[in-house]
C-alpha cells in the first residue's frame, strides 16, 4: 500500500537522522587511542578534576533549583486552584513568559539590575551570584514545573481534600505537606527530572555569570580537546535520557497505582 | 467555601487575604523575570544619561546588526519550516500510516529526550558525525568516494547549523502535532469516504484546514525556539557566526558595539521577534482547540 | 563594613611598604593576600605556556587563596572589556590580573585601567618589554608557527605562500578572532611581514590582503582554531604561537600526528605582558600572584610550557635553567631569525588589523 510505504520511509528517514549523530558521537568518543577503540576518552574525562568540580556544581545547583521550585510552585498552584481560580489565566501567562523571553535576555537583565551598584548587589559576591544563577534556573524551569504540578492538581479534588483536612483540624502547612504533596508527587517528580535535565546542560546563564557550571565546561573542552567532547556529549545524552525515562517510569507507576485503588 | 479555623476573624472591611498566598510567587517573578525584562525594554529607549530616545532602535539599522537579524530570521524560518514538514510526516506516519502500534510510545519518548538535547553536546554529536572526519563523512568517502566538502557541504556553515537545529525542532513538532492528529476523528474520514472523496481530497479539504492553525502555531513556536537559541550555535561555529544571540552574548561579555544602550536595543529586538512568534502560536492554538473539543 | 575598611587600610599600608622595597613573596604580602582569600584571573587556558601547572603550583603554595578562573577563551581585547565592564563590581566577575598582548598594555594604561607594581625581580626583565613606571611588564614570548594535522594534510606547508595553494582548501585558520585576540592579530602581521612589507601598519595591511586572498581562494576557515578543532578536522592548519602548537602536540599525543612548522619567511616573535587591574577587588592577591610568576618557580613553569620567560637571559646566565628544559624548547635557530616588533609597530598593526578585518577580509561563517 502506498500509504504504508510512505509512512515507513518517513519513519526510517527520521530514525536514521536521529540515530546517526548519536552513533557518530559515540564512535568518535571511542577513538582516543589511535587505531583501536578504547574508553580512554571517558577515563580522561571522568578523572579530570574540572569535570568533577563543574559536574558536582551543576548537580548541586539542579537540586537546589528543584527544591526551590517545588517550594514555590506547589503552594502557589494549590492556592490558585483553591482560592483564586480567576487568577489562573494570568498566572499561567506569567509562567509561560520564560519560554518567550530568551534566556540570554533574562540574564542580561540580571547583570544590569543586580550588579554591585544596585539596591540588591547579588553579583558582588560568590554566594550572591550563585543565588542569582539559581533564580535564573528556577525561572527557566518555571513553565515546565508549573504546568506539571497544575496538571497533577487537576486530577485530585483539591477542594474536598482541603475541607476534609481542615475539618480534622489541620493547618495549611500540614495540608500542603501531608495531603497535597504526596498526591501530586508524580507530577512534582516529572517537573523535577525535567528541571534537572535543563540545569545540567544549561550554558548561557552560567557562562555570562561566570560560574563554574557543567555547560561552560563542556563548551571549553569542545574547543580544546578532540575526543573528550563527544564522550561528554554521550554522558550528557545518557543523563537526559535517564531523566526522561524516569519521568515515564514514575508516570506509569502512578497510573498503575491509581488503577489498583 | 468554608473558612479555615485558623483564619483571622472577619474584619469590618474585607482584606483580600487570598492574594497574600500569591506573595512568594509574585516576589519571585517580579524580581527575577518581570523587572529584569522591563529593565532591558526601558534601557532600549534610553540614552547613556537616562533620557528618552528612539536613537538606539534607529542605530540597530547598521549593516552588521541588520545582517545578524536577517541571518537569525532566515535560520529560524528554514529550521522551523523543515522541522514542521519532517515532523509532520513522521507524526502522520505513526498516527495514520498503518505502522505497528508499538512504535508510537518509543517515538514520543525519544522525541521528549531529543527535544531537550540541544546545546553544547548536540554540536559535538554533529561534528563527530558530519564534520570533516565525522562518521558519515569518512564512510561516504571510503565506501562511495563521495567528498562532502567538494560537494559544498560544510558542517560549520549556515546549512550545517540548520541540519543541527533540526535535531530538536523535529521532535518538538512531533510532540505537539501528535495530539492534534489524534484529534482528527475517524468519523470525519469515514464520512468523507462515504461522500466519495479520495484520500487526497480528504486531506486537502478536511484535514489540513482543521490542522492548519496547529501547524502554523507550531511553526511559530519552532521559529521562536530557534531564534533564541545560542548554545548550540556557539559550540558549533564559535563566536564568529553573525546571528543576534551571539552578537548579544559578545555585547554582554564586553561592549563590542561601543554603546551599552545599543545592547539593550538588540535584546529588545529579540523580545519583539520571539514575542510576536509566541503570540501567534498561542492565538492559533486556542483557535485550533475549538475543533479538537 | 568595618572589616572591609580595616582590610583596605591594611592593604594600602602594605602596598606602600611593598612598593618601596622589593619584598618578593614576603610574609606581609602573603598574609594580606590570604586575608583577601581569592584571586580572579582571566583568559588563562591551562595549555597556554603551562598555565595549568603554574596555577596548580600557586594553589599548592597558598591553599587559602581560591583561584577563580574566568573565561579561559578570552582574547586580549575581551580581557580589557572585562575590566571596563566590572569597574563598579567587586564581585567574582571582575578580573584582578591580566595577561595581554604587548600592544594592549600601553592602551590599557592610557585608559587608566591598570595599577603599577614592580616585582622583586624587576631588574631582570628586559627594558624593551616593560613599562618604566611599572604598569605593565613582559612575561614571555614565542614565535608564530603553523600547527598541521598530518592525517588530513599530505604536504605540510613550509611557508606563508604555500598556504594559498588550492590543496589547502578550507583548512587554514587563525587561533583567535582577529578583532580581539592578540595571537590572531599578530598572525596577520606575520603574514604581512612574509610578503616583504615593513613592520607596523604596512605589514598589518599587507597581512589583511593576504588573508583576503586566502578567504577568496576558499582556503580560510573563519573559525577559532584549537587543538580540539584540529583533531576534529575542522581546522587542520592553524596559525598559532609555537608554544601553543607544541603544547597541542603533547595533548594530542600522536592522535592525530601533528607537525609544528616555523615558516621560512615572516618569522615574528610576540611578547605578552602582565598587569594588575586598577579596579582589582583583591589587589594583594594580585601582587602575590605577580611575585610568584616572576620568581624562579613561576618562570620555569612557563618554560615547561615551551615559552621563553621574560627573565630567560638572566636566568640562563645564572645557570638556573635545567638542561632538559632547554632541550625541549623549540630550536634556537628560529629565534635568531625572528623579528621582535617594537611597541609602535605592534600598536600600528593592531589598529590596522582589528579595525580593518571586517572591511577587508569580512570572513564570517556563512
Amino acid at each position: 500500500m502506498m500509504m504504508r510505504l510512505m509512512s515507513w520511509t518517513a519513519l526510517i528517514f527520521g530514525c536514521l537522522y536521529f540515530l546517526l549523530p548519536l552513533i557518530g558521537m559515540a564512535e568518535f568518543s571511542l577513538k582516543m587511542r589511535r587505531g583501536v577503540y578504547s574508553l580512554d576518552a571517558y577515563a580522561v574525562v571522568l578523572a579530570d578534576p574540572a569535570f568533577q568540580a563543574t559536574f558536582g556544581y551543576s548537580v548541586l545547583m539542579a537540586l537546589m533549583t528543584i527544591i526551590f521550585g517545588v517550594l514555590l510552585v506547589v503552594p502557589t498552584a494549590y492556592w490558585v486552584r483553591l482560592k483564586l481560580p480567576g487568577a489562573r489565566p494570568y498566572i499561567e501567562f506569567i509562567t509561560l513568559l520564560p519560554l518567550v523571553i530568551p534566556a540570554i535576555v533574562i540574564v542580561f537583565g540580571y547583570i544590569r539590575m543586580y550588579n554591585t551598584s544596585s539596591w540588591l548587589p547579588l553579583t558582588g559576591s560568590v554566594t550572591g551570584t550563585n543565588i542569582l544563577l539559581m533564580m535564573g534556573y528556577a525561572t527557566l524551569a518555571l513553565p515546565y514545573m508549573y504546568r506539571s504540578v497544575d496538571t497533577g492538581l487537576r486530577t485530585i479534588d483539591v477542594g474536598t481534600l482541603t475541607e476534609a483536612a481542615q475539618s480534622l483540624g489541620a493547618g495549611w502547612f500540614t495540608i500542603l505537606a501531608k495531603i497535597i504533596l504526596p498526591n501530586v508527587l508524580v507530577a512534582v517528580l516529572s517537573g523535577a527530572f525535567l528541571t534537572f535535565a535543563i540545569v545540567i546542560g544549561e550554558f548561557t546563564m552560567a557562562a555570562l555569570l561566570d560560574r563554574p557550571a557543567f555547560g561552560p565546561y563542556m563548551q571549553l573542552l569542545g574547543a580544546n580537546r578532540a575526543y573528550e567532547p563527544p564522550a561528554l556529549a554521550v554522558i550528557a545524552f545518557a543523563i537526559t535520557w535517564a531523566c526522561m525515562g524516569l519521568i515515564q517510569l514514575v508516570t506509569r507507576f502512578s497510573k498503575h497505582e491509581r488503577a489498583r485503588a | 467555601m468554608t473558612d479555615s479555623p485558623d483564619r483571622p476573624a472577619k474584619r469590618p472591611f474585607r482584606l483580600p487575604f487570598e492574594w497574600l498566598g500569591l506573595l512568594p510567587f509574585a516576589v519571585f517573578t517580579l524580581l527575577f523575570l518581570i523587572l529584569p525584562t522591563m529593565r532591558i525594554v526601558i534601557g532600549a529607549f534610553q540614552t547613556g544619561d537616562g533620557s528618552f530616545t528612539f536613537q538606539n532602535i534607529a542605530d540597530l539599522n547598521t549593516s552588521s546588526i541588520r545582517s545578524a537579524y536577517w541571518t537569525s530570521i532566515k535560520l529560524s524560518l528554514i529550521s522551523a519550516g523543515l522541522g514542521c514538514a519532517i515532523g509532520f510526516a513522521m507524526a502522520a506516519a505513526v498516527v495514520f500510516g498503518g505502522l505497528p502500534k508499538g512504535i508510537r510510545g518509543p517515538l514520543l519518548t525519544f522525541s521528549g529526550v531529543a527535544s531537550n538535547f540541544a546545546g553544547v553536546p548536540l554540536a559535538f554529536a554533529f561534528i563527530a558525525t558530519l564534520g570533516p572526519v565525522g562518521l558519515i563523512t569518512l564512510w561516504l568517502k571510503t565506501e562511495f568516494g563521495i567528498n562532502l566538502r567538494a560537494l559544498g557541504f560544510n558542517i560549520l556553515s549556515f546549512w550545517g547549523l540548520v541540519v543541527t537545529y533540526l535535531f530538536f525542532q523535529i521532535p518538538l513538532m512531533i510532540l505537539i502535532i501528535t495530539p492534534a492528529l489524534d484529534g482528527l476523528k475517524r468519523e470525519w474520514r469515514e464520512a468523507a469516504e462515504v461522500l466519495g472523496a479520495t484520500t487526497a481530497q480528504y486531506w486537502r479539504m478536511v484535514a489540513f484546514p482543521i490542522l492548519f492553525p496547529s501547524l502554523l502555531g507550531t511553526f511559530a513556536l519552532l521559529f521562536a525556539n530557534s531564534f533564541g537559541a545560542i548554545a548550540t550555535a556557539y559550540a558549533l561555529t564559535g563566536p564568529q557566526l553573525n546571528i543576534v544571540p551571539i552578537k548579544l552574548f559578545a555585547q554582554i561579555r564586553g561592549d563590542v558595539l561601543g554603546n551599552p544602550n545599543l545592547g539593550y536595543a538588540l535584546a529588545f529586538g529579540m523580545i519583539v521577534v520571539t514575542g510576536i512568534a509566541n503570540f501567534v502560536y498561542i492565538w492559533l492554538r486556542t483557535r485550533s482547540e475549538r475543533w479538537l473539543k | 563594613m568595618t572589616m572591609k575598611f580595616a582590610l583596605a587600610a591594611t592593604a594600602s599600608l602594605l602596598t606602600l611598604v611593598a612598593a618601596q622595597g622589593a619584598f618578593a613573596q614576603s610574609d606581609e604580602l602573603v598574609a594580606a593576600a590570604k586575608a583577601e582569600g581569592m584571586l580572579t584571573t582571566i583568559a588563562l587556558p591551562h595549555s597556554w605556556c603551562g598555565y595549568g601547572d603554574v596555577i596548580a603550583g600557586f594553589k599548592a603554595k597558598y591553599p587559602e587563596i581560591t583561584v577563580n578562573e574566568l573565561n579561559p577563551d578570552a582574547g586580549s581585547a575581551d580581557e580589557i572589556e572585562a575590566v571596563k565592564a566590572n569597574k563598579d563590581n567587586k564581585g567574582p566577575q571582575a578580573p584582578d590580573v591580566l595577561d595581554v598582548g604587548l600592544a594592549f598594555g600601553p592602551s590599557a594604561k592610557a585608559e587608566n585601567l591598570l595599577q603599577p607594581y614592580k616585582v622583586a625581580t624587576w631588574d631582570e626583565i628586559p627594558d624593551s618589554i616593560k613599562d618604566a613606571d611599572g604598569y605593565w611588564y613582559g612575561d614571555y614570548y614565542g614565535v608564530m608557527s603553523f600547527l598541521v594535522n598530518k592525517d588530513l594534510v599530505a604536504n605540510v606547508p613550509q611557508d606563508w605562500a604555500d598556504l594559498l595553494k588550492p590543496e589547502y582548501a578550507g583548512q587554514v585558520a587563525l587561533a583567535g578572532d582577529p578583532r580581539a585576540s592578540n595571537q590572531a592579530i599578530l598572525g596577520v602581521l606575520s603574514a604581512g611581514l612574509a610578503s616583504g612589507a615593513a613592520p607596523g601598519e604596512a605589514a598589518g595591511k599587507a597581512g589583511l590582503e593576504f588573508f583576503k586572498q586566502l578567504n577568496d581562494a576558499g582556503n580560510f576557515v573563519p573559525v577559532i582554531g584549537k587543538a580540539g578543532t584540529l583533531a576534529q578536522g575542522t581546522t587542520p592548519i592553524i596559525v598559532m604561537w609555537d608554544y601553543n602548537a607544541l603544547s597541542a602536540r603533547d595533548t594530542l599525543a600522536g592522535n592525530p600526528p601533528v607537525e609544528v612548522v616555523v615558516p621560512k619567511s615572516g618569522v615574528l616573535a610576540g611578547v605578552y605582558v602582565q598587569a594588575i587591574s586598577a579596579y582589582a577587588p583583591q589587589p594583594n592577591a594580585a601582587k602575590l600572584w605577580m611575585e610568584y610568576l616572576y620568581s624562579d618557580e613561576g618562570q620555569l613553569g612557563w618554560l615547561k610550557g615551551y615559552c621563553h620567560p621574560a627573565r630567560f637571559n638572566a636566568m640562563a646566565a645564572a645557570g638556573k635553567i635545567p638542561q632538559d628544559l632547554l632541550d625541549a624548547l623549540p630550536p634556537a635557530a628560529s629565534y635568531e631569525a625572528a623579528y621582535f616588533p617594537t611597541l609602535d609597530e605592534v600598536n600600528a598593526n593592531k589598529a590596522a588589523v582589528s579595525g580593518g578585518w571586517d572591511a577587508t577580509v569580512g570572513a564570517n561563517v556563512e
